[in-house]
């Protein structure tokens, strides 16, 4: 990690299933970098392909989509 | 809802037979549970409570295991939702003084004790008890701190309403019977010294003794120094120590110096697996998993260097994911486990409060070491009170204490229509009293189907503010959830910044946002500032979101006006050692959620017609239970078996635990199966197919080769499990290695084999346990020492050897192992680096197998010879991915079904309608199986019970102006849950299916006109979402 | 997705700053070694300015905005696994070619599009600013035409300009 710089991630997680493994990394203390903002979505199929692309336009630094 | 009132008024007026209430004692976990699967499938429950307020142990404890999750954060929306339930009435600080009748028509006389406060008057404002001068040992916090006379007996508590302790207050207790500066100070003029003892006689079909467990202390005879040494404590203690809002407001402190320890002991069995006076002979079968938990959490509190060490006889980690929290504990915490027995314990130095403590380790080493506290894990036992329950009740306990119960009745007392849950009838965790609790609701709803709806009232809510036209006024609500969220995020700094937001015109700070008095508080704040939209910032919204969706409705605000902004789970959790970081996430997401919530819009949730038809898969004693209570409850089930026999495993078990006669009851078991009009019983049948969604599966079942179609409104998957075939040990290549049952089968078969024998070897953990399959098979401790005993008792030359790693003989179970020991039977442990060796040998001319292990005593070898070598070998799950993906549920890394939550929801899945039990969820012996089956059906029956299933809303909709009726909707949708309709004079245009919807939005992310979008998702609210987050 | 990393490249954004992964209920551990792993990755990228992408992101949202790729992307299974009306089956790599070639060209229209945005612009200015070869500019721009979204404006001087149609 470099030390001053902390991304800003715009992240989509897919309410049943990686919004629930995200869950889980939190209670289990699983412990990774603040940088994503999230943004639940009932599936990862809602994630339409121009929120990318929104999601650079407006201060982030990169966009992940976990299904 | 009128049609729901009709079917009110026509049961109501129809003279039933049984009564459609049920008391439950005990106001716990699982006597909570319990009054909720009731509540919800038509009955109407007295839930009554002993203390000032229900919760029990679970309000106490800090975390849980194996998830660490807050026990406070999941218990709370449960006891809120008890607390306002129209049809569980609460009767607290009261205790049950007679019964009568008989199983569907008891009378019950229950005694209220006065708490001196007009709970109807009492606005929870605290005055009292800052007034009151009186200060008395807090026991909620096992004494370590002090409360009030007048007290609240833990800020969540539900009901939230002071009470008045007379034992202490000055105005009873005082010589002049004075004070009363409560009464003076109450601005709610609600206290109230005359009350006087209230006796209620209630009307009930059953009863459920839930009364809980006490923990045991270790005082008389002093254990360890405890009440000597103010630096040795109980597990309990240790528990509120790392509590917010315990003692020392969660921060670890020992209490002779309130200074911050830096080496912590625990040390297992005190009180339990001990045949001294005053101690107990059974396992407590919690205490190695509270254990390991309290040392990583303490750990965790610390932050820098803590040294913690586990003194213990056998690690007992025999649940879903336990051996991995082990591992990790062990490999990745660095908690340190030392097998050994404690042999004394006494200050370090004189005047020190640090102590000595004095044992001797495998190798037979003696050691003095010094730690800054120690924590004794004290076991579960049986209250005076409790047994004087039981006498009131008229139900048979065992020796320890507990409620004698059947493994094939697990939660059946000896007296009809009495049932039990929880400790109460055995030591148990959390998710296993949880699953009682149902088991016992399902249990009780099948003795009571008659009275169904009887009792009920539906509720009702005050219309809906209509909101659309207005501007967003939004109230944020910042959880600090103790310490979990307050001590990594700056919640005030957080709140301070939600003021800032555009439309935020209230914010607020929470302890607990889950509690019951924020729920009045976010309702106060809505109706005081016209608030039109709400936000909380606490957890996760997949557990928490109905609680506060709920509690802004009973405001007057549309469910869906909400949104959560996680920042625990996803937050404050994950970013432990980056505090400010952490703040500037919470604030994003807090903006993230404002900016959506503003554009959210009221919606209305969808009724659908419901199946009552249940389907289970899987004819084992799982599947056979579950469909018996289902159709006892009046509910027409269909039962899938894939062999052409119904029994599964069981039919291979001679003799249960509790020595009872498995086959007789699984016989028995299925004739009432194949007998019962409402199951329908296909054998040699598989489930190739299901589409549909809660309350409307349609499933294909092949049998030879028909196929049929059944339509039903839930699923219970019972699929079972099956034993791992080792490579190792010479099994397949000596006849004489078997596995399991086989043994036995052989003896019984051929009974010269075993006049012949003179010895015969178990080797436990074969395939359990390694590194590829890191769990515990949970009942194969039991299995070989069981077989062992039964071999010594028919043949005591015998000699009988148990190769284990750790003897498992959880709960009650111990006795068998001390048995087992007085018989002779020789046990060796081995470990997993040096496993024992096996090899084919001839003695005097008779065929052998040749067994060395290294022995941990001696430090060297043992070799010797059997005739026989039985394999306790791994369980693993049977076909489970084919029905995960055909019901889509998901499975764990083990590939056992993964339930919605390991501990408050085990026989649940998150996808609605959907529910596990048995093997198929993770090994365990025929009782659990089926408590577990009996609580699959309760969960079930919750839904079966309803007239309509409510869908979400959530659903896509399409602007049939924009839309071109192109289809390609309809060929991306995985669910058919999309069509094309003709329209008159435009051709054909998209339709919505509503109930079939999943909400996925592929249709919307795969429409080229972008005719089609997602309500409560909407682009503009996502892309709202997406530009708050980015700025900033 | 595919199409959207393929764009994010067009626009020399680069792809890997879309991260796509699939992670389910019980992988906690899975979940928090992607986050770890992806942000580092990111970070090495460094800060995205959008500004520097300001022509060829709005590029990248009016092609997925477009109906023909929306079209192409959401025909995508109905075309590769089950038929078209003329009952073939299309082999999903020449589909992949298809629309990979089609996204190119709307990416390019796209440029083109927001170049003359602002103001009436001539094949070479716009040439210049979306960095197109002018013989590509003129192809996607005669598209452009005929699709009614672009038109002759006048001359300026010897030089010919166009503007956007009014919707």
């Amino acid at each position: 990690m470099q030390e001053t710089y902390e991304p800003k991630i715009l992240a989509f997680l897919c309410n049943w299933c990686a919004y629930a493994g995200a869950d889980l990394a939190g209670v289990s203390r699983f412990q990774y970098p603040p940088s994503i903002r999230v943004i639940r979505t009932m599936c990862s199929g809602r994630v339409d392909p121009f929120y990318v692309v929104e999601g650079l336009q407006n201060g982030y630094d990169g966009v992940f989509v976990f299904g | 809802m009128e049609s729901r009132e009709n079917v009110h008024q026509l049961k109501k007026s129809s003279i039933t037979k049984s009564v459609g209430s049920v008391l439950v004692v005990g106001g716990g976990i699982a006597g909570t549970q319990a009054a909720l699967d009731l509540a919800n499938s038509g009955f109407h429950v007295y839930l009554v409570e002993k203390s000032a307020a229900i919760g029990g142990g679970m309000a106490q404890l800090d975390k849980t295991f194996p998830t660490n999750d807050c026990s406070m954060c999941i218990l709370s929306p449960k006891l809120v939702e008890c607390g306002r339930h129209l049809n569980i009435q609460l009767i607290t600080m009261a205790d049950v003084e007679k019964v009568e009748g008989q199983a569907g028509r008891f009378t019950v006389a229950v005694r209220e004790r006065p708490r001196y406060i007009d709970t109807e008057k009492c606005i929870a404002c605290g005055i009292c008890a800052e007034k009151c001068p009186k200060k008395v040992d807090d026991e909620f916090n096992c004494d370590l701190n002090k409360r009030k006379s007048a007290y609240v007996k833990y800020p969540q508590a539900v009901p939230l309403k002071y009470a008045i302790d007379p034992e202490t207050c000055i105005y009873f207790k005082g010589k002049k019977g004075k004070c009363k500066a409560c009464e003076k100070f109450c601005p709610a003029d609600a206290v109230d010294f005359d009350q006087q003892d209230k006796v209620h006689t209630i009307e009930v079909g059953s009863i459920i003794l839930a009364p809980g467990f006490q923990s045991f202390t270790p005082d008389v005879p002093p254990v360890y120094g405890y009440g000597t040494y103010p630096n040795v404590l109980t597990s309990m203690e240790f528990e509120r120590i790392l509590s917010a809002a315990g003692p020392y407001q969660g921060h670890l402190l020992r209490p002779s110096d309130q200074q911050t320890p830096k080496k912590i002991a625990w040390l297992q069995c005190v009180g339990s697996r001990d045949l001294l006076p005053g101690s107990h002979g059974y396992c407590s079968g919690v205490c190695c998993m509270y254990a390991i938990k309290e040392a990583v959490i303490a750990k965790e509190h610390a932050h820098d260097d803590l040294d913690t060490a586990i003194f213990y006889m056998d690690m007992r980690t025999y649940g879903k994911d336990f051996e991995r929290y082990y591992e990790r504990a062990k490999n990745e915490h660095g908690v340190r486990f030392v097998r050994a027995r404690i042999h004394s314990i006494e200050p370090s130095a004189q005047n020190s409060d640090d102590l000595k403590l004095r044992y001797i380790d495998e190798d037979g080493t003696p050691y003095d070491e010094i730690f800054d506290l120690v924590v004794l894990s004290t076991g579960l036992e049986i209250s005076d009170g409790v047994r004087k329950l039981s006498e009131t009740c008229g139900i048979v306990l065992d020796e320890d204490g507990f409620a004698q119960t059947g493994c094939f009745s697990p939660v059946a007392t000896s007296r009809p229509g009495i049932f039990t849950c929880g400790a109460f009838a055995g030591p148990k965790d959390i998710p296993y009293s949880v699953m009682e609790a149902s088991a016992a609701s399902a249990a009780s709803a099948a003795l009571l189907a008659d009275a169904r709806n009887s009792l009920t009232q539906p509720k009702t809510y005050t219309d809906e503010v209509a909101v659309t036209a207005q501007e967003p006024r939004i109230g944020v609500f910042v959880c600090h959830c103790g310490i979990n969220i307050g001590s990594v995020v700056d919640v005030p700094a957080v709140r301070d910044y939600s003021k800032t937001l555009p439309h935020v015109v209230y914010v607020a700070d929470n302890l607990f946002s889950c509690s019951e008095d924020t729920q009045h508080l976010i309702q106060e704040a809505i109706n005081e500032h016209n608030l039109n939209r709400v936000v909380v910032a606490a957890c996760t919204p997949r557990t928490h979101e109905p609680l506060f969706q709920e509690t802004i409705r009973e405001a007057g605000l549309n469910r869906y006006l909400f949104e959560l902004a996680n920042i625990r789970d996803q937050n404050s959790w994950v970013h432990q050692a980056e505090p400010q970081k952490a703040t500037e996430k919470a604030k994003d997401l807090v903006r993230m959620a404002a900016a959506k919530v503003a554009l959210q819009e009221p919606l209305d949730r969808l009724q659908v017609p419901l199946n009552h038809n249940a389907l289970v898969i899987g004819g084992g004693v799982a599947g056979m239970s579950a469909a018996l209570n289902l159709a006892d409850q009046g509910f027409h089930t269909y039962l899938v078996e894939q062999k052409e026999e119904l029994g599964g495993h069981a039919l291979n078990i001679k003799r249960t635990w509790k020595d009872e006669d498995a086959g007789a009851h699984v016989t028995e078991i299925r004739r009432r199966v194949l007998d019962h009009v409402d199951i329908e019983v296909f054998t040699g049948a598989k489930l190739i197919d299901v589409i549909g969604f809660v309350g409307n599966f349609t499933s294909e079942v092949q049998t030879n080769n028909t196929v049929r179609e059944l339509n039903h409104g839930v699923a219970i998957l019972a699929t079972g499990a099956e034993s791992y075939q080792p490579q190792e040990y010479l099994y397949g290549q000596s006849e004489r290695v078997t596995c399991w049952h086989d043994l036995e089968d052989l003896f019984t078969r051929e009974p010269e084999r075993l006049q012949q024998a003179e010895a015969v070897a178990f080797i436990q953990c074969v395939g359990s346990r390694e590194p590829d399959r890191p769990y515990c098979s949970k009942i194969c401790c039991t299995s070989s020492v069981q077989q062992a005993i039964s071999l010594k008792t028919e043949k005591p030359d015998l000699d009988v050897y148990i190769l284990y790693r750790d003897l498992r003989t959880y709960g009650q179970r111990e006795e068998l192992y001390r048995k087992a020991r007085e018989l002779g039977v020789l046990f060796f442990r081995y470990s997993l680096e040096e496993k024992p060796v096996v090899e084919q040998t001839t003695v005097d001319a008779k065929e052998k197998l040749q067994i060395t292990v290294r022995d941990h005593v001696l430090g060297q070898p043992v070799r010797f010879q059997v005739d026989y070598l039985n394999l306790a070998t791994a369980i693993i799950p049977k076909n489970s991915e084919e029905l995960a993906q055909l019901f889509k549920v998901p499975l764990n890394e083990d590939k056992f079904f993964l339930e919605a939550h390991m501990k408050l929801r085990p026989v649940d899945f998150a996808t609605d309608g959907v529910f596990v039990c048995g093997l198929a969820h993770y090994p365990k012996p025929i009782e659990e199986s089926i408590a577990q089956a009996q609580a699959a059906a309760a969960r079930a029956a919750n839904v079966l019970a309803q007239e309509f299933v409510e869908v979400e809303p959530i659903v896509s909709e399409v602007d049939q102006d924009l839309c071109i009726g192109c289809g390609l909707c309809e060929a991306s949708c995985p669910f058919g849950a999309i069509h094309l309709v003709k329209v008159a004079g435009q051709g054909y245009r998209a339709e919505n299916i509503s109930a079939s919807c999943k909400a996925c939005g592929v249709c919307a992310a795969a429409c080229p006109q972008q005719a089609i979008d997602m309500i409560h998702f909407r682009d503009r609210q996502i892309v709202a979402a997406i530009q708050a987050g980015g700025a900033g | 997705m595919p199409v959207v990393k393929q764009l994010l490249d067009l626009a020399a954004v680069g792809s890997s700053r879309l991260q796509l992964h699939w992670v389910s209920a019980a992988e906690g551990q899975l979940f928090a070694d992607y986050v770890t792993e992806l942000s580092d990755l990111i970070g090495k990228l460094g800060p995205f300015k959008p500004a520097d992408f300001k022509l060829e992101l709005a590029a990248a949202a009016t092609v997925l905005k477009s109906t023909r790729i929306r079209w192409l992307i959401g025909m995508d299974r109905q075309i590769t696994e089950r038929e078209n009306v003329y009952h073939e089956k299309v082999d999903p790599e020449t589909y992949q070619k298809l629309v990979s070639q089609a996204v190119v060209e709307e990416y390019q229209k796209g440029l083109i599009l927001e170049a003359i945005g602002d103001k009436p612009q001539s094949v070479r200015e716009m040439a210049d600013k979306t960095g197109l070869p002018v013989y590509t500019v003129s192809l996607r721009l005669n598209d452009l035409e005929k699709a009614g979204q672009a038109q002759f404006q006048g001359f300026e001087g010897t030089t010919a300009k166009f503007v956007l149609m009014a919707a």
